[in-house]
């Protein structure tokens, strides 16, 4: 048990915080409102896992946001126009995956630091999305699309399969996999990754479009949920995203991933916003709250570091951070 | 490296003037004027001196910031959270003006802008977390805060108040110059004055190329911390001023996307992203170039939508060049680095 919280430490205010929605609300443990958390977290999860991989190689991907708002768009523009739901499906994935594409191709090809060709990808794919659009909502009615956020197979809602299928894969190829150690060397030390011969290129492409297409599932799925797409969908996603995998404890410096972490950490980002919502909160303190939840957790991280004495010199740590 | 290069290296004589040294600090300017020359061509009616003044009042919020902005990257960090300090500080401001006059909205301003800058620079020092995610959270801090005081509607500023003289920053021309644009020009001075007349701007520099030599040298990275957090928070507090002055609204999404377009301006204009470099002649043309360009395209009838993939692909388009150059530094890097477009395999130490 000890152990469990030492490698999860987010387990702990995890379960504080559901003791205490517990308490506070009526409404918190019921099994339908539970379903309704795991469904959000899993959703939430799923892109997690990819940007798993992406902070786990020590980069950002800021473009996953407006990702999710065109391919949305995409696959709701292609089911107007009348095409089945696989190929509207599959279209939507490859736009995520050519977004992911251009992402790594800039990143590495171009020598272009990654926070700065993702922002600029995540404008200029917003502003597609936009004038795809022309600002207008792309409503569909689609049973098929419906059943990706609403179907039950086994009586579960699809989207924890999918997220549990999502993580099972990710935490074999994080500890199990050749590319796994890969991705972590990458983020220890790009340098020497190079100089042991790794296609270090080819690896940080394949990361990026791996997170393109997550960000296109995450893109279905939000409008499954909704039967729609726009260009406002997925304002400040990213933001999402990498809260949930920093909360999970994936180092931010690159060279550590936890799945298991960013699973928590979807759990718990979405319990405080139920149980935000459910204390009668405006929206406004949740935005705080995600913000003052990323400051909290990596402070903690920070301060573990040092208890443990990984990094025993303050210099050699701030130089790290800097470097982030 | 090639032999050619290290004769270059070991020469005698007094390094001679090289076109990508001047490119480094001329280059936006002159893609500026370049501009400017072509606008009676593309977009007729550009350089009516009402549109001008115009064009230099809408930049001015951005240029303002830029000028802190341009001190943080220097010094390898971001700050993110400068959309949600400029909604913030505007809110708080405007909520001074109602209460106590022109003094207050202005001391209100820079207070609360200054303190958004000293929260990040705690975070990042005391607690340990990075830049990056440290301003990244605030942001969302900053604009949650300000959403909360704005619950019953934005903050404005009533229409009686048209003659008061806070109004006048954002409304009054000075010899037809705009009175934002002067004190933009006036910041940029200051800022040109701190960066490269004073020790606490060397310092930055010096932090910014390689923080652990700094450190050596006995330069405090606290200090270094809160002087540039605390510089974009009152660059933010004066921008709050000519930006409420000018909208005469603000609320809890005042200005979204805000710190992409500083730093787009501060990197466009040449400052390095690795830090230890910072030009504000540079980030001063960025930031005419990327609202001309912009006015540009609204006077040719382009829709929002494409403007943000134009703006987008500039940067895109501009960091290569920067990244290509940096990879291949050093004398004649303008030519290696056109020749060096076929891709290779390179090192690189920082991402």
């Amino acid at each position: 048990m000890i152990d469990a919280i030492k490698k999860v430490p987010l387990l702990v205010p995890l379960v504080l915080v559901m003791v205490i929605l517990s308490i506070s609300t009526d409404t918190f443990l019921t099994v339908g409102n539970l379903e309704n958390v795991l469904v959000a977290a899993a959703i939430l999860a799923i892109p997690g896992m990819a940007m798993t991989f992406c902070l786990a190689m020590g980069e950002f991907d800021l473009s996953i946001g407006s990702t999710v708002s065109l391919t949305g768009v995409v696959c709701c523009s292609a089911l107007i126009a009348g095409q089945p739901v696989p190929i509207a499906l599959f279209l939507a994935l490859a736009v995520g995956a050519v977004i992911g594409l251009a992402n790594g191709v800039v990143i590495t090809k171009l020598g272009v630091t990654p926070f700065i060709a993702t922002l600029a990808t995540m404008v200029i794919v917003r502003g597609a999305s936009l004038a795809y659009t022309d600002g207008h909502d792309q409503i569909v009615s689609s049973a098929g699309l419906k059943y990706l956020v609403g179907g039950r197979p086994l009586g579960i809602p699809m989207p924890i399969v999918l997220a549990v299928v999502a993580a099972a894969l990710g935490w074999w190829t994080i500890n199990r996999t050749r590319f796994g150690r890969w991705v972590c060397a990458i983020g220890s030390n790009r340098d020497a990754a190079t100089m042991s011969g790794l296609p270090v290129d080819r690896i940080r492409i394949a990361v990026y479009i791996l997170v393109g297409l997550s960000g296109g599932v995450w893109g279905l799925l939000i409008s499954s949920q909704l039967q729609k797409g726009n260009g406002q969908l997925g304002l400040g996603f990213e933001l999402d995203a990498i809260t949930v995998v920093v909360l999970g404890g994936t180092a931010l410096l690159g060279g550590r991933a936890s799945i298991i972490g960013t699973l928590l950490g979807a759990v718990m980002i979405e319990t405080i916003r139920n149980g935000l919502n459910l204390l009668n909160t405006p929206p406004a303190y949740q935005r705080i709250s995600v913000g003052l939840l990323l400051i909290a957790a990596l402070a903690l991280l920070a301060f573990r570091r040092e208890d443990r004495g990984a990094k025993p010199k303050r210099a050699l740590a701030g130089v790290q951070e800097s470097a982030a | 490296m090639t032999t050619e290069t290290i004769i270059e290296r070991t020469g005698d004589k007094p390094a001679k003037i090289s076109f990508g040294r001047l490119w480094d600090t001329w280059g936006v300017t002159a893609i500026l004027i370049l501009l400017l020359l072509c606008t009676p061509a593309i977009a007729p009616g550009f350089l009516e001196v009402e549109n001008l003044q115009s064009v230099l009042r809408e930049s001015a919020y951005v240029g303002i910031v830029a000028v802190g902005m341009t001190f943080a990257i220097a010094s390898g960090a971001f700050d993110l959270s400068v959309g949600g300090q400029l909604a913030l500080t505007s809110v708080v401001s405007l909520m001074a003006f109602s209460g106590g006059g022109t003094a207050a909205a202005i001391a209100a301003a820079i207070v609360t802008g200054l303190l958004c800058g000293l929260v990040n620079a705690g975070l990042i020092t005391r607690l340990r977390v990075p830049p990056f995610v440290a301003t990244l959270g605030s942001l969302f801090v900053f604009r949650g805060i300000a959403y909360l005081l704005t619950q019953d509607g934005p903050k404005t500023l009533p229409y009686s108040q048209i003659h008061s003289p806070f109004v006048k920053l954002g409304s009054l021309n000075i010899a037809g110059l705009p009175l934002p644009f002067i004190i933009m020009v006036a910041v940029f001075a200051g800022g040109w004055i701190l960066l490269r007349r004073t020790a606490i701007g060397r310092r930055t520099l010096a932090y910014g190329s390689s923080p652990s030599a700094a450190r050596f040298c006995g330069i405090s990275d606290t200090r270094i911390r809160l002087f540039v957090f605390g510089l974009v928070g009152l660059t933010v507090g004066i921008a709050a001023l000519t930006y409420i002055t000018r909208v005469w609204t603000a609320d809890g999404s005042a200005q979204d996307g805000f710190e992409l377009k500083v730093i787009a301006a501060v990197v466009l204009g040449g400052t390095a992203l690795k830090g230890g470099k910072g030009t504000l002649v540079g980030t001063f043309s960025a930031v005419f170039l990327v609202s001309v360009l912009n006015e540009v395209l609204v006077s040719r009838g382009v829709e929002s939508a494409y403007q943000r993939i134009v703006l987008g692909c500039v940067l895109i388009v501009a960091l290569t060049i920067d990244g290509l150059r940096t990879r291949f530094a050093g004398p004649g890097s303008f030519r290696r680095a056109i020749t060096g477009l076929i891709p290779r395999k390179t090192t690189q130490a920082t991402s």
